[in-house]
């Protein structure tokens, strides 16, 4: 089943190229139905998880490359499982909402969804995969399918924006690579299943071990993103297109933080002789994306800003390597990959009809706009952690489980939350509220655009739905995750 | 069936009802939720309103009924204390249930804003007919009952919590109700922030509780007796300063005279009577804690005793009779937080109830004193107008007034202008409020994006630094920082390339390196 999640897009993306109409519509049909089935599919691996054991579960491996020792290993436990959700809802969300790619060049829209469709098998790969090699590959192999989707079809600076993302990417995963094959010549076996180099990496000294953490770090730091290396994520977010934005800040970044939970449990050693330095890392984060989210008038940039913010609660709570905290990160990872996802589609939606990001634009959507008025303010309020919303439980348990670490820093934590209510509850006032004004210096002609269509407001469902659930009723998601993040907090119990 | 038989068993049957208390704050959360969903369908004219109407104030009494079969409960002694209703997540070693108090503070008090807000809904179904945002108000205050009630019945911090998030965030869709004006939406905003300030200190308490007492039932947050006093006093300062913010005491204050852009029934119920008091309730929900730290039962009370000369001094200079309530209000409010101070949590709580009943009456009374009050007066009897000397100083009420205004009231009132003239010249502008002459063109950017008062021009002054450090982050062109670092080390490397490709050098390096290899 398994096998066939991750097929499953590559066979759209295929009778994409197949297919004989060139109607951007039937492409996009076509495209959503391969992107719903994948998404039932994970569906159904969930319901046939059992989630009281922490064990990887549907494995299944195959020799790669013998000499080298690489092996196509994939397998879900609880924590991947969650991802893998996640991403197929996301990106189904960002296929569905894609309705203004036309085909402006020869083959256009045929590229651009067959793009979107491999680059999720990569996605769902990355974090299926229980062999660093095949993590590595297809870690890699995201990037090309993203480069040409922000610098074909981005905004004004896409041609800056995706080079920047690129080489900033690139930069990481080069110290990534070489962290990993440390690993690798350490392991007993000369393996890169990550059970093998595991093991190999528990003989390594911990000044070595801290080595290859770093270099980890430094590798998912750059994905994730923890802020010195955050240098190519809010233009990218802001140059890239709606859907892509989506993706990026829902799905994209959770890899850097999966990639770290990973990396935690392959050097626990080392991870705990870093935590001061990884919370260090994780308040400044979300001061910093806090607070410069608040300064921005643009929206999307506002929005990225503050996805670094959000992250920067995931890092906190993996630092905190107990279960609540690494329940708290996983949790934030999938609250804020819903929040954020939201946000970017209906900022997308919107800036499709008026061509303006600016938040000084905009004015009484409530009255032109009552629908998207109303979601919009839903997200804004999610993403700053309301109760009832998911992100309530993640930033709860991430506070719970830092405490008992690091006591009154965490005032830094609560400064943020309250920076990020600021500039939330600020935007929801320039939007929605106030005196109507006119859109004259954007575009001439938009003042009256279009409310959210029923197409719209169900892909918007579907993510804020997704939200409201976590939020009032956690257990079946933690019970999910609860397994295999306990086997993970064991190791520092003692 | 005789006497003897009948009471055991209705009171089994009490007691079996009262496990269903969880239904109390759903039944408005739902009716909520559903005037939401009708708000979707855009409902139009008259015709629409009658069922949102009394799908809140149906919620409500359905809420209140049962609050009262409870009640009866607890009055025959056959309620349980302390009622679970599932356990709703775990958080590390610490469970959090979905449990309910049902004491003696839990129950008069949610049984009284239930009635309380049953009569608001009540009055607001006729107030605000052919108002535009009629819908939006009863799915607001409906929302207000729930959080309220999940306050008063919560059995842990947790619930607490989130009803106290419930009422706040109401309070912020309330006072923003005539969102079409910048003023009302900018008071929300701020009442909001000044609101997460409490709430970043109640959950700080709630991270410490988990790790200091093992729970977050308010039952057994007291500890076992063995709690270090350095513990007890930071667990208790993170609820004591959330319960400051929400009944707005000094130095929290200036907020609540900022909340009344409202419909009047909605301040009657927050600000009048109903969450200015959560604090109140707060602190007597966790006395057993304040009991074990003395000195910041003696914050309190000062806290308290300052507020109630604050509120009261302002509500002297009040010109609108919403202004002057709602100040008076703050000045009662103070005198429960001193009773609380001073360790008489019961009264504190009897008080609070007893004000709640009358502020409420006296705020829904508001929009009509103008009707009410300019009663001709009676003619003066003739005993009483034959004699004059009497009549003028009955007039003059024997001069006491003109004795006390010119002696008390008149320095009271220039004191309470100072205040205010403080109020407006300095602690709003320091924490940022919107004013009425200030309106700002918002054309230009940073315009909009302004932090305002002292903490968000520091905030600008800090972002506006960031932001510059930030452009310097990205690579772009020949001009960009980052590029020309890069371009300097390059040239760097490439001297010492060139200079290395000289034999001189090479030989000397091929030397250094037996040299250092021998």
């Amino acid at each position: 089943m398994l096998k066939t999640l991750l097929v499953l897009p590559l066979l759209g993306a295929a009778l994409l190229w197949l297919l004989p109409s060139r109607s951007a519509d039937v492409q996009r049909h076509l495209a959503s139905l391969a992107a719903a089935g994948t998404m039932f599919c994970s569906w159904w691996l969930a319901a046939s998880f059992d989630a009281s054991s922490p064990d990887v579960q549907f494995f299944e491996t195959r020799p790669w490359n013998p000499r080298l020792g690489s092996s196509l290993a994939l397998g879900l436990d609880g924590i991947s499982l969650a991802m893998v959700v996640l991403a197929t809802i996301l990106c189904f969300v960002a296929i569905v909402s894609s309705t203004t790619v036309r085909d402006t060049t020869r083959n256009g829209a045929r590229l651009y969804f067959s793009l979107i469709l491999v680059l999720e098998t990569a996605l769902l790969v990355v974090f299926a995969a229980r062999d660093w090699s095949l993590f590595y590959v297809c870690w890699e192999l995201t990037l090309i399918p993203l480069f040409f989707l922000i610098d074909r079809l981005g905004g004004a600076n896409r041609h800056r924006a995706a080079l920047n993302f690129v080489l900033y990417t690139l930069g990481g995963s080069v110290f990534m690579l070489i962290a990993l094959l440390l690993l690798y010549d350490a392991a007993p076996e000369h393996s890169f299943a990550m059970v093998d180099m595991a093991a190999g990496s528990a003989g390594l000294p911990v000044r070595t071990q801290v080595l290859v953490f770093l270099g980890l770090l430094i590798g998912f730091g750059v994905k994730m993103p923890i802020v010195p290396l955050h240098g190519w994520l809010p233009l990218a977010h802001v140059e890239a297109p709606s859907p892509i934005s989506i993706l990026l800040s829902g799905i994209l970044l959770k890899m850097g933080a999966y990639g770290l939970i990973r990396a935690v449990w392959t050097l626990p050693a080392a991870a705990l002789a870093l935590q001061d330095w990884l919370a260090a890392l994780a308040l400044l984060s979300l001061v910093y994306g806090a607070v410069l989210a608040w300064r921005q008038t643009d929206l999307k940039a506002m929005i990225a800003y503050s996805s670094i913010s959000h992250m920067g609660v995931v890092l906190l709570g993996i630092a905190a390597l107990n279960p609540a905290g690494l329940n708290g990160a996983a949790t934030q990872m999938v609250a804020h990959g819903f929040a954020a996802g939201l946000l970017f589609l209906l900022v997308g939606l919107l800036y499709e009809r008026t061509h303006s990001r600016n938040l000084g634009d905009y004015g009484a959507l409530r009255r032109s706009a009552p629908r998207f008025a109303v979601w919009i303010v839903f997200a804004l309020l999610a993403s700053v952690g309301l109760p009832g919303s998911a992100g309530f439980i993640a930033e709860l348990h991430v506070l719970i489980g830092a405490y008992a670490r690091w006591g009154g820093w965490l005032v830094l934590l609560s400064l943020a939350v309250l920076i990020s209510a600021a500039y939330a509850l600020r935007a929801i006032r320039c939007l929605s509220t106030g005196p109507e004004r006119a859109f004259g210096t954007a575009a001439p002609g938009v003042a009256a655009f279009a409310d959210l269509s029923r197409l719209e407001v169900a892909a918007a469902a579907l993510l804020a739905g997704g939200s409201v659930l976590i939020g009032v009723y956690p257990p079946p998601l933690l019970r999910l995750l609860g397994a295999s993040v306990a086997k993970l907090a064991r190791q520092f119990a003692g | 069936m005789n006497a003897g038989e009948f009471l055991p068993a209705a009171c089994a049957a009490l007691a079996a009802t009262s496990q269903a208390v969880w239904l109390v704050p759903l039944l408005p959360l739902l009716a909520a939720g559903a005037i939401g969903c009708r708000m979707l369908l855009r409902p139009q004219g008259d015709a629409a309103e009658p069922a949102t109407a009394s799908l809140a104030s149906g919620s409500a009494l359905a809420a209140l009924v049962a609050l009262i079969v409870f009640d009866l409960a607890a009055i025959g002694g056959c309620a349980p204390q302390h009622v679970l209703a599932g356990d709703w997540l775990r958080i590390g070693p610490v469970p959090v249930r979905l449990s309910f108090l049902l004491d003696a503070y839990s129950l008069p008090a949610a049984t009284l804003v239930t009635l309380i807000s049953t009569l608001t809904l009540r009055f607001s179904a006729t107030y605000l007919h052919r108002e535009a945002g009629f819908h939006r108000f009863h799915c607001g205050l409906a929302l207000f009952l729930a959080g309220m009630l999940l306050i008063a019945l919560a059995g842990n911090a947790v619930l607490t919590f989130v009803g106290w998030e419930i009422a706040g965030f109401s309070s912020w869709l309330l006072i923003g109700y005539a969102w079409q004006r910048p003023v009302a939406t900018g008071n929300a905003l701020l009442v909001f922030l000044t609101n997460r300030v409490g709430d970043a200190g109640f959950l700080l308490a709630i991270g410490l509780a988990v790790w200091s007492v093992g729970t977050l039932e308010w039952a057994w947050l007291d500890g076992d007796g063995t709690m270090a006093t350095v513990t007890a006093r930071l667990l208790a300062v993170g609820f004591v300063v959330a319960a400051l913010v929400k009944s707005a005491q000094v130095p929290f204050t200036p907020w609540i005279a900022r909340a009344l852009e409202g419909p009047t029934p909605s301040s009657a119920v927050f600000y009048g009577s109903l969450m200015v008091h959560a604090g109140v309730f707060l602190l007597c929900r966790m006395q057993e804690l304040l009991v074990q730290v003395p000195d910041l039962l003696a914050l309190i009370a000062i806290a308290g005793l300052l507020s109630a000369l604050y509120g009261t001094l302002c509500a002297l200079v009040q010109s609108d009779v919403k202004s002057a309530l709602v100040f008076s209000t703050v000045a009662q409010v103070g005198l429960m937080f001193l009773l609380c101070g001073l360790g008489q949590f019961a009264l504190a709580a009897g008080w609070s109830a007893a004000h709640a009943g009358w502020r409420a009456y006296q705020f829904l009374l508001a929009p009509a004193f103008m009707h009410l009050v300019p009663h001709p007066a009676p003619p003066v009897p003739g005993w009483l107008a034959g004699r004059m000397w009497l009549y003028t100083a009955t007039l003059q009420r024997f001069w006491i007034e003109a004795l006390a205004h010119s002696l008390l009231t008149r320095p009271t009132l220039a004191l309470g202008r100072d205040v205010r003239a403080f109020d407006e010249r300095f602690i709003d502008p320091l924490v940022g409020a919107p004013r009425v002459d200030d309106h700002s063109p918002s054309g230009a950017a940073d315009d909009l994006i302004r932090g305002h008062g002292l903490a968000g021009s520091a905030l600008f002054a800090f972002a506006n630094r960031l932001q510059r450090w930030e452009s310097r982050l990205l690579m772009s062109g020949e001009d960009s920082a980052l590029v020309r670092q890069l371009q300097r080390i390059v040239h760097y490397a490439d001297t010492v390339e060139t200079l290395l490709e000289q034999p001189r050098y090479l030989m000397l390096m091929v030397m250094a390196t037996f040299v250092v290899i021998l």
